[in-house]
């Protein structure tokens, strides 16, 4: 098939040297390329952001909500994790697994699954265990993006966060077993430490 | 005359009683727990190292002193024991007493 359409490109552009048309072709691939992959990365970047997380009224009225305000949003320092930081891997594979993932939720959306605040609690239970299974299973690793086990000075640190940390650390205990309810309403039923998920 | 008073009054006495605990600020009380740093120890359902809320209100459950009792353990930094270990249980961070019990109020009807 490329056989026949080289000798199709060279039929048509007859005073062209071999050499000129690959030359030709190959800028043409790599700009074509270049476009593509650039608007593709573009496209992704945009789904990260909290104006397209937030753009339906499902994640709007409840789970933004209910971020707004929260430690993650307002702080004394202004440094701030929005939907993406918690919920995305930040790594390219991971992500575009995610994102297929996440595609799969527009069907949700389309069939009304949450479309109420009534639904949406009925489902809170569900939704955040999903959460707490991936994030025990990842070792907490969007937590661990922004919070450095290694630039945690215990020093720093409350008596009683320190001593938390450490047996943590002894226990082999992930972020979300202990920090979870942070940025949305914590559902009604056992929570990370009972659900006993392997890691 | 008197025996009227005396009736309208025992009726108010027994309507005042009988009357549902003034209604909770569910919004109020969360936003004051995690402020606090009540949610670091404290779910309220799950386990963590401090007992969750649902298992302070079954513990209180009608029990007449229960707000008092949980007032007197917010506001006056006891001592708990956490893994074996004594420390001192931490106070909300508000001075503003109404707050507290709305608190108390949201903690007891988990």
């Amino acid at each position: 098939m490329i056989r026949t359409w080289w000798t199709n490109l060279r039929q048509r552009c007859q005073t062209c040297s071999r050499v000129t048309l690959g030359a030709g072709v190959l800028l043409a691939t790599i700009v074509v390329g270049g476009v593509l992959l650039a608007a593709g990365a573009a496209g992704l970047a945009w789904t990260n952001t909290l104006e397209f997380c937030t753009g339906c009224h499902e994640m709007r009225d409840n789970v933004y909500a209910e971020f707004k305000g929260s430690i993650h949003d307002l702080n004394r320092s202004g440094v701030r994790a929005v939907c993406a930081d918690c919920h995305v891997p930040r790594e390219p594979v991971p992500m575009l697994w995610r994102k297929v993932k996440a595609s799969l939720e527009v069907w949700g959306h389309l069939t009304g699954k949450i479309n109420t605040k009534e639904k949406f609690d009925s489902h809170r239970y569900q939704l955040a265990k999903n959460v707490w299974t991936a994030m025990i299973r990842n070792d907490s690793h969007e937590c661990r993006n922004c919070h450095k086990t290694d630039s945690m000075s215990s020093e720093l640190q409350s008596e009683k966060a320190r001593a938390r940390h450490a047996k943590a650390r002894a226990e082999n205990v992930t972020c979300i077993m202990c920090h979870f309810g942070i940025a949305h309403r914590e559902p009604d039923g056992p929570g990370p430490q009972e659900l006993k998920i392997a890691k | 005359m008197k025996v009227t008073s005396l009736l309208l009054g025992i009726c108010g006495v027994l309507a005042w009683s009988l009357a549902p605990a003034q209604s909770v600020d569910v919004s109020a009380a969360e936003a004051l727990a995690k402020k606090s740093g009540c949610t670091k120890c404290h779910s309220v359902s799950a386990k963590k190292e401090g007992p969750s809320f649902k298992e302070t209100a079954a513990k209180y459950k009608g029990k007449p002193d229960a707000e008092a009792a949980l007032m007197k353990h917010l506001t006056t930094n006891p001592k708990i024991k956490v893994d074996g270990k004594e420390e001192l249980h931490d106070s909300p961070k508000t001075k503003n007493e109404a707050e507290i019990r709305n608190l108390i109020q949201y903690i007891l009807s988990r």
